[in-house]
């Protein structure tokens, strides 16, 4: 799977709004690396900073944000290393989509609507140097293909003549298009039907395995990350507070968002089954409750969850988290999956 | 399967009546013959029948008979009051197909074609020329200000256009005319009223285009003044909310450089709502600006009109009506034809 | 059983686009019992939210008949239309796009009390918007009928609209997708709560989701019905449907989900459909409209009739399915199917 060679490592990265009430914090000292091959997933409640995260990660972010502090670097196929933050405008430029690509929630809105689909590609190309039409339109027609979609009718058409799902994976084929070492995809299945999803899924397990890329994936759905992803990180008000490979992550969670978050989503297989919602609502981001975030839903809390942020502390090979009760809920998470199966 | 050559010609006829073009064409037709009908009827039920009055005015100036003025008149408008209304009717429309228009009441036995012919070109000229400065000035305000929103240039320039807009065009002229000609003496106003100097000789030389751009500089400037307000606010916002949209991020993600996203992403899309309302513009371009050109003295359609508005010239206001009507149908056809070539979702047909 | 509270009997509906008619609702028959939960299941499109409106009356039927306790609902008049009007009531997606943002909790709760005369002083009035509050467990209700729609989360705008519908005093409330927009890890108290009120209120519900698990976990207790391009496919009890789905489409469906399980999902059996692409209702197929993605589709069988919904053998629920449902000649090809199933 993965070779162990990074290829991204953020560091402590902050990232926060400019608000009439003051900074909102999106993101909180958030650090992860990202090994050649791996699927990333992140995981976490809406608003909980997920989209931030990824367009920082491209420096995307919109006016009003700002970057107090961390690093993003990046390794070259040449093994040289650069920061993102530190890039000028030129080089941030021919960095994006070369390096690291990104596909949008459900793309529906992610092609220009005046252009056809050829037209975006060839722009893509020009922007990094490709001029030859040919050479574009062979390589867009061979990922189309990968893809499974019609070759020839996707590349003319323009993107109001596509479905919902066609759109998304013509996304996943221009991101393709410069062999980027990184691909990142914001919830790429919500609000797509269940087949379309199967199709997704499995276009990009398929591709991947082929063109040996990186994947961040953001998702609120949590069983699409447990299909695709190698390593799970759970956000929660902005903070990565657990961060694992898959496997410890589903069935030996250490931080109680995570915990809570397995015991509230339904599963098919599971016959009738006892579900527990997380209490509460996630926290005000510009003026965030004090120790850990969660406490106030938590049902492990105490008196010292109130009052220190619990530092990430490893747990397991590859795995750590942010828990002051991290034991209890790995008791506690052993019984569930337990019960379960 | 179906392959009878009646089969292929109903087909035909019915990819033809079905279409695009076909439909917007009838429609304009549709909408012209609306227009004529409504005007010859309202003309004729108007208190003050222009022949009436033309009768009278002959009767008391050359002391004819009833008669004898009826004659006369119904001569010089080539026009026969007993006829019933809809043998008139039939008759004007069959001119009209021809391209006669009629003969002015006021200008006795100039036919309208001619006088509109003469003033159609000022009118154009002054008012088209505002309207280009004008709506190209507003695209690149809006869309600066769009850029760099919340800056000085934005600041200030939405108050202003706020207040530009709300302004009455002809407050601008009488201030233009008062203000910067007499109280200021900036230029002389009699210089500059007019559509050229009396001096100066016809042709493309120096003297005449510089007098050309000199008369029409004020209407220009007085239409740009009253109508950049309202592209550059139309402008800004569908240029911020074509900079909200995921495609633009997009494009930014793919590294495109910023002139190409400025152009075929943000400004092509930003000026989609636009066109509408240029086209609409375009169409009351012709009827130029009756209150301007009255002001300015420009010798413009706008004149002509309230000239025979004011004259009761009832076959003028009929053919300039009819001129009207036909620049807003046809400007809203190519509005329609432009905006399916900027904008493949409303190509209606899906021919490919 | 019980007589049913509402039947739709052969319901077609259909609207006009343009110059054609597009069939979104095909031969309908679906009956709620008094108490019962039913799930309407199915990809967008397929015309979830179009029955929902027809079985409270939003929305009339082209063709068919609907039955509000055993009488057209076309026959109701005067008080006796309007208490059927009050005793079916739907719950939309969007608790923002429903909710008028400018009115307070309690005036949006008061409207419809008011105007039903279902309270006859203030302090009855005062009293029921308490009980309704309470009763949606937005709680203490004190701190929310003073604010605005604006100021509550996502999930407690829709306990709001919920609370709404309750103040009719409904026999069964449509939720459609009354909970898509929530947030994943609030989704089950909002469920849970519904059940609650089901037992406290004896309602029925028909709940409306494109989103199978979360539809088995509400209806286990109850049935469901998955529908494809305005027809119902199958129905029955949920577990019966989930456990032991018959009907190809549903089979595709169940076997297409990811799960919360890393291991589990990774095994899982995927189904391979001939084609990808969903017809339009424009051109819906001849015969069984999944015919053309189906990989057990049988030539001349399928294609040629449009399977009724009918009772198939070795199931304990209906599915609209000829190869399964009927032909000796075809048996083998639900044998084969079913031994695939086990
Ligand atoms: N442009 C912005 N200005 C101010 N706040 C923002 C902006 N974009 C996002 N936010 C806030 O930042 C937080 C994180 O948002 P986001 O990254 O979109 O979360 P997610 O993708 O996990 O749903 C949310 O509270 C959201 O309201
Ligand atoms: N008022 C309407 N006019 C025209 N078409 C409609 C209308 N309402 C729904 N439809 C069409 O009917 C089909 C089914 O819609 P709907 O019942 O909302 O499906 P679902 O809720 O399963 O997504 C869709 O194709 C939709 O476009
Ligand atoms: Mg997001
Ligand atoms: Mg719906």
């Amino acid at each position: 799977m993965s070779e162990n060679k990074v290829v991204l490592s953020v560091r402590d990265l902050s990232v926060h709004y400019l608000t009439q009430r003051g900074a909102l914090k999106a993101v909180s000292h958030a650090s992860f690396d990202l090994h050649k091959g791996e699927t990333l997933a992140l995981m976490g409640e809406s608003g909980c900073g997920k989209s931030t995260l990824n367009l920082a990660l491209m420096r995307l972010l919109p006016g009003n944000a700002r970057v107090p502090n961390g690093a993003i670097v990046y390794t070259r196929r040449d093994g040289s290393t650069i920061d993102v933050l530190k890039m000028n405008q030129d080089r941030l430029r021919r960095f994006r989509w070369s390096e690291c690509a990104m596909v949008f929630q459900a793309a529906l809105n992610s092609l220009n609507p005046v252009l056809r689909v050829r037209d975006m590609f060839y722009d893509t190309a020009r922007a990094h140097g490709e001029t030859n039409h040919h050479k574009v339109r062979r390589r867009a027609l061979e990922l189309f293909r990968k893809v499974r979609l019609d070759p020839e009718r996707v590349f003319n058409a323009y993107p109001h003549e596509l479905s919902g799902g066609m759109r998304q994976r013509v996304l996943i084929a221009l991101g393709l298009l410069l062999d980027p070492q990184i691909v990142i995809l914001d919830e790429p299945t919500t609000a797509v039907d269940i087949l379309t999803q199967r199709t997704i899924i499995d276009v990009l397990l398929s591709i991947k395995d082929e063109l040996n890329f990186s994947i961040i994936f953001i998702s609120h759905d949590l069983s699409v990350a447990a299909e695709m992803a190698d390593t799970v990180g759970t956000m929660y008000a902005g903070e990565i507070v657990e961060l694992g490979p898959v496997n410890d992550m589903f069935y030996r969670p250490r931080h109680a968002y995570t915990l809570g978050l397995l015991e509230a989503i339904p599963r098919l297989s599971a016959g009738a089954e006892e579900l527990t919602s997380i209490p509460g609502s996630p926290p005000d981001l510009v003026e965030p409750p004090s120790g850990c975030k969660f406490h106030i839903r938590c049902p492990f809390a105490t008196d010292i969850c109130a009052k220190e942020t619990p530092p990430m502390e490893v747990v397991g090979d590859g795995h750590s988290a942010a828990c002051w009760h991290a034991d209890q809920v790995y008791a506690r998470a052993l019984q569930f999956t337990g019960a379960e199966s | 399967m179906e392959g009878t050559p009646a089969h292929r010609l109903y087909d035909a006829i019915k990819r033809v009546v079905g279409s695009y073009a076909f439909r917007v064409v009838v429609q304009g037709i549709l909408t012209l013959w609306a227009v004529t009908t409504f005007t010859f009827v309202l003309i004729r039920q108007m208190p003050g029948n222009p022949i009436q009055i033309k009768i009278d005015q002959l009767m008391d100036q050359r002391q004819l008979s009833y008669d004898d003025a009826l004659k006369s008149a119904a001569g010089l408008y080539d026009f026969d009051p007993d006829e019933p209304l809809i043998q008139q009717y039939v008759k004007y429309i069959g001119k009209l197909a021809r391209g006669d228009l009629g003969k002015s009441i006021l200008s006795a036995g100039t036919p309208v074609a001619d006088q509109i012919r003469r003033y159609l070109p000022w009118t154009l000229f002054s008012v088209g020329s505002g309207l280009l400065i004008s709506f190209t000035l507003g695209v690149l305000l809006g869309m600066s200000m769009a850029y760099w929103r919340g800056g000085l240039l934005d600041n200030t320039m939405t108050v202003v256009a706020s207040i530009m807009y709300g302004v009455p065009d002809f407050v601008i002229a009488l201030l233009l005319l008062l203000v910067a000609g007499v109280q200021l003496e900036l230029f002389k106003v009699g210089d500059v009223l007019g559509g050229i100097s009396q001096d100066v000789e016809a042709g493309f030389n120096v003297p005449y285009i510089t007098s050309l751009v000199q008369h029409a500089g004020l209407p220009v400037l007085t239409y740009v003044w009253t109508t950049v307000g309202g592209w550059i606010l139309t402008m800004k916002s569908s240029t911020i909310s074509t900079l909200g949209e995921d495609y633009i991020t997009v494009a930014k993600a793919r590294g495109l450089p910023e002139r190409r996203i400025v152009l075929a992403y943000v400004g092509r899309n930003a000026m989609l709502p636009l066109i509408t309302r240029l086209a609409i513009s375009i169409g009351f371009v012709v009827g130029g600006s009756v209150i301007i050109e009255f002001i300015f003295q420009y010798p413009g359609l706008g004149r002509l009109l309230y000239t025979a508005i004011n004259g009761r010239d009832y076959t003028t206001m009929q053919g300039v009506f009819l001129v009207i009507s036909a620049a807003v149908v046809v400007s809203n056809i190519l509005a329609d034809l432009v905006f399916g070539l900027l904008d493949p979702r409303v190509r209606v047909g899906g021919q490919k | 059983m019980s007589q049913p509270l509402v039947e739709l009997r052969h319901v077609d509906r259909s609207f006009k686009q343009g110059r054609v008619m597009i069939p979104v609702l095909q031969d309908i028959n679906l009956t709620v019992a008094p108490n019962e939960i039913l799930c309407l299941v199915g990809e967008s499109g397929c015309g979830k939210t179009t029955t929902g409106k027809i079985i409270v009356g939003l929305l009339s039927q082209s063709a068919g008949d609907v039955l509000y306790q055993g009488r057209p609902v076309g026959e109701f008049r005067g008080k006796e239309r309007s208490a059927y009007r009050r005793a079916l009531q739907i719950v939309h997606q969007d608790p923002f796009a429903s909710l008028n943002s400018a009115h307070t909790i309690g005036q949006i709760l008061s409207y419809p009390l008011k105007r039903h005369k279902m309270v006859h002083s203030r302090a009855e009035l005062r009293r029921r918007i308490w009980e309704l509050l309470t009763l949606v467990d937005l709680t203490p209700p004190g701190d929310v009928v003073n604010k605005f729609p604006h100021q509550l989360s996502g999930g407690q705008r829709q306990r709001v609209s919920i609370a709404r519908a309750l103040t009719v005093e409904p026999k069964l409330i449509v939720a459609d997708e009354a909970v898509s927009m929530v947030d994943v890890s609030i989704r089950v108290s909002l469920l849970k709560m519904m059940h609650r009120l089901r037992d406290q209120l004896n309602l029925a519900i028909v709940f409306i989701t494109h989103d199978l698990a979360l539809a088995k976990y509400f209806a286990w207790e109850g049935r469901i019905g998955v529908m494809y391009l305005g027809r119902m496919v199958e129905l029955g009890p949920t577990p019966d449907v989930i456990v032991n789905p018959a009907h190809p489409y549903t089979r595709a469906l169940i076997s297409a989900i990811p799960e919360a399980d890393p291991e589990l999902t990774r095994r899982k059996e995927r189904m391979i459909l001939r084609s990808e692409d969903i017809p339009s209702l424009t051109e819906i197929p001849a015969g069984c409209a999944f015919h053309p993605r189906c990989p057990f589709f049988v030539p001349g069988l399928c294609d040629s009739r449009v399977p009724p919904l009918a009772d198939a053998e070795g199931f304990r629920h209906q599915v609209a399915c000829l190869p399964l449902t009927q032909g000796d000649a075809l048996r083998e090809y639900g044998d084969a199917f079913r031994e695939e199933q086990s």
